[in-house]
């Protein structure tokens, strides 16, 4: 190859890969007595801040220790709770909906990391070492913690045990000429099926609530109930599964449909799971067959006819005029009292009929416009039929769900929806359309400027107030929608910090060969825009759901309201908020800690910082 | 057109191009960017095959110029056509023109996040809308030209200014234009790559393809120009073949600036 860059080493090596490359020395790993010496204790002052901070550090690990083994502590009030604080009232004898829910969402879990190779490989000395620092802070924490003499011993006893499997390990490691690696993603799975096989081994605790009019809470010795252990085990078994089969998919399938393909099934799974878990519509056969089939087939055939005709290439102007007829005559039909589903599908039909002109040409594109249109309707008519019949689940209560399900759900709508959302203010706002921009930066700076607590409560007391008589919306959906605004305000500025590091070469490069805007946009300047944007938007997504706790304030029993009202306010739990609260932080920071371990990985993905 | 059987092998300005449609016409460009004049009247005409190269000091309004030619810059009097098509604020226009108008810029601007395949095959899929294998086989075919085939699955970063600026010229190429821009495709490389690049340049003016050229390389401009433009301040102050030009320039700018730079 002809010359290189002396400036891009990356170039150099890439291209030849002859290129002799010389490691640079090791740095030598210093003993640990003399690592102690030159980082902890290199001056004096250095010596008396190691000392005042191990101090305080040690006051607040006893601190914390004596607060939670403390007598007096009522653990057993998040224990007995678990399934209040994970569904709240969810009927019991529905709960084959929840771990259904729960098997599709580990099977898409197993399935794409297996197809974007998720998991590294590390090390097992340095597993070993990890193990042995664990273990010896065990001991620490152990020393420190107020236990009884027979408490202490055990604790010492499995602190050892972790010693020594690390210290074997490394022995291992140490054997063999090669470096040993082991990867992560076994270590996660062993990790999960040691979990799982102390549900079945160790006696945490019989724990039950009944939630009868006298709430009565049943304790009893041995292992966690079979209803908890037994899904469990079979959810840990579905991921391994999923892992596997996903990995076969991988080898055989085109690697690009196949991810398409998940990323599908995932933006699909959050309306099908709410359907899964509270809709089971207790459809009325003979008005489904006596009314709605009969409009659907009414619209089918008219619509498809209209459409065929609208798209043929000669129709030309006069198709453009029925087109606006259709969308008159859809909001005329709001005039006259009709079925709303006569007039949705209306409007349905206006806006396929207005699209059609630019969908015209040969007959295999009018068949499948007109196709289009069937789906569309067809998917609307059910929609439709099944939001307006009864659900078979019966749930007590205004909301129909709590916990940390609410929690999710909420946090998972919010984001799924309010990124499409954030990316179209962000273009209208950067856009050169005077009235998008206008519009957009008054949006945005209008939302921002009201507290999200505002929004929350305007959107659950006030919106229903606003509708029109006979129309319903779930305070749910409204929480939802108002969330969604905030959040997409804020989006919208951290993808347009991202759009506007896309350089003015890029814009100009994507219009000498001829795209349009549209194409720009979505080929050239969104994809290098939103990767910039990855970390604040992820930080976001963060906030999005830690905040859902704000719900607590406007009454929706989400976890953090149930720990600290709901669980204290049971007679036999009066007054155990501490617990509870403490309890629900681990969850909160596990799943943010995962989110953001993602989000990394993500980052190296698509190389921020290296092209 | 006779070079393609000529033994000459390079240097245009030999044959006779006055029978050829007129692929480019400038009538009085001006343009003004705030209340400095960065093109004053300009008018030129460019014929079919013609190799035009347009000299000038810096800040002259080459780039400019060029630049007003696919619309990255909006002239504001006289007119502009690009074989036959007007360009006016008609989108339509603008996209006809950019679609047989290719650009190759001093900076490269690749697009990063795409593999060098996908940068050259991307526009013909989604402007000219040709079948992705189809796309895929000629951008194989074109960075076979450019002599880079083997770098197709890396992405741009991965690849020597040299190899890029030749990415960028395959990703031109590969819209099948009539006309091609060079801005100052040279200046940002450095100096073992300039030749890998004017090579291809060569060859491209060899194949019968117009083009315009802005550029500092003169060994370039006076082995493959069939013309030479020289500007100053917005103007064009001179033109001519290579032989006059270097030879007998006759405005007094010329040699001022030929004197400086050789």
């Amino acid at each position: 190859m002809a010359g290189f860059g002396s400036g891009s080493e990356i170039a150099s090596v890439a291209a030849t890969a002859t290129v002799p490359v010389t490691a640079p020395p090791e740095t030598p790993k210093l003993p640990p007595g003399e690592w102690v010496k030159a980082n902890l204790f290199s001056s004096p002052f250095n010596s008396v801040l190691t000392v005042i901070s191990t101090a305080s550090l040690g006051f607040i690990a006893w601190f914390f220790l004596s607060f939670i083994f403390h007598p007096i502590r009522q653990w057993n009030a998040p224990a007995t709770n678990l399934r209040l604080m994970m569904t709240r009232a969810y009927p019991e004898e529905q709960y084959l909906r929840v771990w259904a829910c729960v098997a599709i969402i580990l099977v898409l879990t197993g399935m794409s990391m297996a197809v974007w190779r998720a998991g590294s490989t590390m090390p097992v000395a340095g597993l070993g070492r990890k193990l042995l620092t664990t273990g010896a802070l065990l001991v620490l924490l152990t020393l420190l913690a107020p236990f009884s003499t027979g408490a202490t011993v055990q604790w010492l006893a499995a602190a050892l045990v972790v010693v020594a499997i690390g210290e074997s390990l490394r022995r291992i490691a140490d054997r063999g000429e090669a470096e040993r690696t082991v990867s992560t993603l076994t270590l996660q799975v062993v990790a999960l099926a040691g979990v799982v096989t102390s549900l079945w081994v160790i006696p945490f605790g019989h724990h039950s609530y009944i939630p009868t009019r006298i709430p009565q809470v049943m304790e009893e010795p041995g292992t966690v109930a079979l209803s908890t252990k037994l899904p469990w085990t079979i959810m840990l078994a579905i991921v391994v599964a999923a892992y596997f089969g996903g990995a076969l998919l991988r080898d055989r399938l085109a690697k690009n449909t196949l991810r398409v393909t998940l990323v599908v099934l995932w933006l699909l799974a959050p309306p099908v799971l709410v359907y899964l878990i509270l809709r089971d519509p207790d459809f009325d056969m003979g008005h489904v067959i006596g009314t709605d089939i009969p409009i659907f087939l009414a619209y089918a055939v008219l619509g498809s006819a209209l459409l065929l005709w609208l798209t043929r290439p000669s129709t030309g102007e006069i198709g453009r005029i029925v087109a606006a007829m259709v969308l008159v005559a859809g909001f005329a039909t709001f005039l006259s009292p009709m079925r709303m589903v006569l007039r949705l599908d209306m409007l349905l039909l206006a806006a396929f009929a207005l699209a059609a002109p630019t969908f015209a040409g040969g007959s295999r594109s009018r068949n499948r416009y007109t196709g289009a249109w069937l789906l569309a309707l067809g998917v609307m008519s059910w929609l439709i039929t099944s939001v307006n019949t009864a659900s078979t689940v019966k749930v007590p209560g205004g909301f129909f769900i709590g916990g940390i399900a609410i929690t999710f759900m909420v946090a998972i709508f919010t984001i799924v929806l309010s990124v499409p959302l954030g990316i179209a203010l962000a273009l209208a706002r950067t856009s050169t359309m005077p009235i998008f921009r206008l519009l957009a930066t008054w949006f945005i700076e209008f939302v921002r400027g009201i507290p999200l607590i505002t929004i929350l409560i305007f959107f659950s007391i006030m919106v229903p107030l606003f509708l029109p008589r006979g129309m319903h919306l779930s305070e749910v959906a409204a929480v939802v929608i108002g969330y969604t605004l905030f959040s997409a305000a804020y989006m919208a500025e951290n993808i347009r910090g991202g759009l506007q590091s896309v350089t003015r070469g890029q814009h100009e490069a994507a219009e000498a060969v001829g795209m349009t805007t549209a194409q720009k946009t979505v080929f050239i300047v969104l994809p290098q825009a939103l990767r910039v944007a990855i970390p604040p938007l992820v930080g976001h997504c963060i906030g999005v759901f830690k905040e859902t706790s704000l719900l607590a304030i406007i009454g929706v029993f989400d976890l953090l309201y149930i720990a600290r009202i709901v669980i204290p306010g049971q007679t036999e739990f009066m007054g155990s908020a501490r617990e509870s609260i403490l309890f629900i932080v681990p969850i909160y920071w596990i799943f943010c800690y995962t989110i953001s371990k993602a989000s990394q990985r993500i980052e190296q993905r698509t190389g921020l910082g290296e092209r | 057109m006779t070079d393609a059987t000529t033994t000459e092998p390079t240097g245009g300005h030999s044959r006779d191009l006055s029978g050829a449609r007129d692929m480019i016409v400038c009538e009085n460009v001006s343009k003004w960017y705030g209340d400095f004049q960065a093109l004053d009247k300009v008018s030129a005409t460019i014929k079919e095959q013609e190799v035009v190269v347009v000299l000038g000091p810096s800040g002259s309004g080459k780039s400019t110029w060029i630049r007003c030619i696919n619309r990255l810059e909006i002239h504001q009097e006289g007119r502009i056509v690009v074989d036959d098509v007007e360009l006016t604020n008609d989108l339509r226009n603008i996209e006809q023109v950019r679609s047989e108008v290719g650009m190759v810029f001093q900076q490269f601007n690749l697009f990063p996040h795409l593999k060098v395949i996908d940068n050259v095959s991307l526009a013909p899929i989604w402007v000219r809308k040709k079948p992705r294998s189809e796309a895929e086989e000629q951008a194989m075919a074109l960075l076979e030209r450019v002599g880079i085939p083997e770098q197709a699955q890396k992405y741009p970063g991965q690849l020597s200014g040299g190899q890029q600026q030749r990415v960028a010229i395959a990703r031109a190429l590969a819209m099948e234009p009539k006309i091609m821009l060079f801005d100052e495709v040279t200046s940002a490389l450095d100096p073992e790559m300039v030749k890998e690049v004017l090579d291809i340049m060569k060859a491209l003016a060899l194949s019968g393809m117009t083009m315009m050229v802005v550029t500092h390389e003169m060994g370039f401009a006076k082995e493959v120009a069939d013309r030479i433009m020289f500007m100053e301040e917005g103007q064009i102050v001179e033109e001519g073949t290579p032989t006059h030009f270097f030879e007998n320039p006759t405005e007094d700018r010329t040699k001022l600036f030929l004197s400086q730079i050789l």
